[in-house]
C-alpha cells in the first residue's frame, strides 16, 4: 500500500493536470486553482520534514561525538534562537518585519554569510594561477575565452584599449558580448534542449510508474 | 625563477587580491561604464511605463551574493520610484525575505512613498512552483497577508492588482535556478508574463538563450550590470564603486592566468630538453 497509493496519485495528478494544460474551460481552470491551492497547503510541510532530518542529523553526530560535533550545537542554538524569536514576535507584533528577528539576520547571519561568499575571490584567483592551463585545445580555447571575458567585463579593459588604439573605444566590451550572444548562447542552447528532452522523459517514466526512486527504498 | 613562480605561496596570491581590491576602494578610482544592451532593454522597458503601473521585484537571493545583487535591486527601486510605477517585492528564498524588506523600505524612503499606495512588500511563501502559478490566477490566494502581517486587501494599491495581468514587468533578481527554473517555465510560458533578470556573475552566460528569444526582457550582468544600470538612472551607487576594485582583480587574475601559463610552459620545455639529453 505505502508504494501503490503514491504511484496512483502521481498517475492520477500527472495524467489530470498534463490534459488540463490543454483544455481552456472554466471547469479546467477552477480545477487547476484548486490543486494548486492544494500545492500551497502540503508545500510547507516539507520545511517540517527538512527541519526534522536536520534534528535528526546533527543529534545523531552529537550522540556519537561525530568529527566537529560541537558544530551541530551551534546548529541547534541558531535554530532554535530563531525560531523562538521568530515565533515570539510575530505573536506579539506585526509580522517578522523589524524587531529583533531582523535584528538577528542583519547583523549575525548577512555578514557572516557575506564574509564566507568573499573568500572565493582569494581561492578563485589562487585556482586560476595553479590549475588554469593551456594543455589541450579545448583548454586553450576556454582559457583565451575567458581571459577575453574577463577583460571586457570590467570597464578597465575598455580604458587600457582606448590607450592602446583609437579604433572602436569599446572593443573589449563588444567582443566579451559577443562571445556571449553567439558560441556561448548556442552551446547553451543545446545543453537546454539536452536538458529538457530528458526532463520530458523522466516525468513520463514517473508519471507512468516506470521511474520509482523518489518513493525511497523503504517497502 | 620560474620555478619559484611555479611553487609560488597561494598567501602571496591572497595577499595581492586583498591589495587589489583595498586599495582601489580607498582611492575611490572611477572607470568609465560601457552599458551592454541586454541591460538597456531593462531600463529601457521600465522607462517606458507609464506611472502607476506595476513591476514586481522578486528578491530570489541570500546575504552570500547581496554584493552584487544589493546595488541591482536598490537602482532599480529608484529608477520604479522615481517614475512612480508601483512596486511589489517578494522572494522564493526563506533567506530573501528580510534582505528584500529592508532594502524596499530604504530606497521608499528616498523618495516621496506610502507603503500601500505605491509598494508593498509580500515577503516569503514556501513551495516554488505552486507559489508562481497560484499567482497568476490570484496574489491573494498565496500572499493574504504582507511581511509585516497586514491583509493586502488593505493596501489601496492591491484593489486592482489581482494576478500576473496587472503586473507589467517581473524583475528576477537572483542567485541560483530561479530565472529559468522557474519565473520562465511557469510565469512567462504559462501567463505570457514579460520578465527581466539581474543575477550574479556566474549564471549570466546561462541566461543568454532566454534573451534572444525574447523570454527575457533584458539582463543585468552581475556587479557590472549594477554599475550599468547607475549609469542609466544617472545615480551612481554601490555598483560604480565596486567597478574599481571589480576591474584591477580581474586584471591580477588575467596577469596570473597568464603568468601561471609561462612558467609552466617554460618548465614543461626544460623538462623535455632535460629528456632529450
Amino acid at each position: 500500500m505505502r508504494r501503490q497509493v503514491p504511484l496512483v496519485l502521481c498517475f492520477l495528478f500527472g495524467i489530470t493536470m498534463t490534459i488540463q494544460y490543454y483544455v481552456p474551460s472554466r471547469f479546467s481552470e477552477d480545477l487547476k486553482s484548486e490543486v494548486l491551492n492544494w500545492g500551497l497547503i502540503i508545500g510547507p510541510f516539507a520545511l517540517v520534514l527538512a527541519i526534522a532530518t536536520l534534528v535528526r542529523l546533527h543529534y545523531t553526530r552529537i550522540q556519537r561525538r561525530s568529527e566537529n560535533w560541537p558544530y551541530s550545537i551551534v546548529v541547534f542554538v541558531g535554530l532554535i534562537v530563531m525560531a523562538v524569536v521568530g515565533t515570539v514576535q510575530g505573536f506579539t507584533s506585526q509580522g517578522i518585519s523589524g524587531g529583533p528577528f531582523e535584528w538577528i539576520f542583519n547583523n549575525i547571519q548577512v555578514p557572516m554569510d557575506a564574509t564566507m561568499f568573499a573568500l572565493l575571490a582569494f581561492f578563485i584567483a589562487s585556482a586560476a594561477y595553479r590549475a588554469f592551463r593551456a594543455r589541450t585545445l579545448e583548454a586553450t580555447l576556454l582559457l583565451v575565452a575567458a581571459l577575453l571575458v574577463m577583460f571586457g567585463n570590467a570597464p578597465i579593459g575598455d580604458l587600457i584599449w582606448q590607450k592602446i588604439s583609437p579604433v572602436r573605444p569599446n572593443l573589449p566590451s563588444e567582443v566579451r558580448q559577443w562571445i556571449l550572444d553567439n558560441p556561448n548562447l548556442s552551446s547553451r542552447r543545446a545543453i537546454i534542449m539536452g536538458i529538457s528532452l530528458g526532463a520530458i522523459s523522466q516525468s513520463l517514466r514517473i508519471i507512468l510508474g516506470i521511474e520509482r526512486s523518489y518513493l525511497g527504498g523503504g517497502e | 625563477m620560474i620555478e619559484k613562480l611555479m611553487s609560488l605561496d597561494r598567501r602571496y596570491v591572497f595577499a595581492l587580491v586583498g591589495l587589489a581590491v583595498i586599495i582601489p576602494t580607498l582611492l575611490m578610482i572611477r572607470f568609465p561604464i560601457y552599458v551592454s544592451q541586454p541591460t538597456q532593454n531593462i531600463y529601457d522597458f521600465i522607462e517606458g511605463l507609464s506611472e502607476g503601473e506595476v513591476v514586481m521585484i522578486a528578491f530570489d537571493y541570500g546575504p552570500s551574493s547581496l554584493a552584487e545583487l544589493n546595488p541591482m535591486a536598490i537602482a532599480v527601486l529608484r529608477h520604479c520610484f522615481r517614475k512612480r510605477l508601483r512596486v511589489i517585492g517578494m522572494t522564493l528564498w526563506p533567506v530573501g525575505a528580510t534582505l528584500g524588506d529592508t532594502l524596499m523600505r530604504e530606497v521608499a524612503h528616498e523618495f516621496d512613498t506610502t507603503e500601500g499606495e505605491d509598494y508593498v512588500y509580500l515577503g516569503y511563501r514556501p513551495g516554488v512552483t505552486n507559489v508562481l502559478l497560484q499567482m497568476g490566477e490570484d496574489i491573494s490566494a498565496v500572499f493574504a497577508e504582507d511581511y509585516s502581517g497586514t491583509p493586502i486587501s488593505e493596501h489601496p494599491m492591491m484593489a486592482d492588482v489581482k494576478n500576473y495581468n496587472d503586473i507589467a514587468l517581473v524583475v528576477d533578481l537572483a542567485a541560483g535556478a530561479s530565472v529559468e527554473g522557474a519565473w520562465i517555465p511557469y510565469t512567462y510560458t504559462g501567463y505570457k508574463q514579460k520578465i527581466a533578470a539581474g543575477v550574479t556573475g556566474v549564471i549570466v552566460s546561462q541566461l543568454y538563450p532566454y534573451l534572444q528569444t525574447g523570454q527575457l526582457v533584458g539582463l543585468m550582468p552581475g556587479l557590472l550590470g549594477a554599475a550599468e544600470y547607475e549609469k542609466l538612472i544617472e545615480q551612481p551607487g554601490k555598483g560604480t564603486a565596486g567597478m574599481s576594485a571589480q576591474s584591477i582583480v580581474h586584471l591580477l587574475v588575467i596577469v596570473l592566468v597568464i603568468v601561471g601559463n609561462v612558467a609552466y610552459f617554460t618548465t614543461r620545455r626544460r623538462e623535455q630538453n632535460a629528456e632529450v639529453y
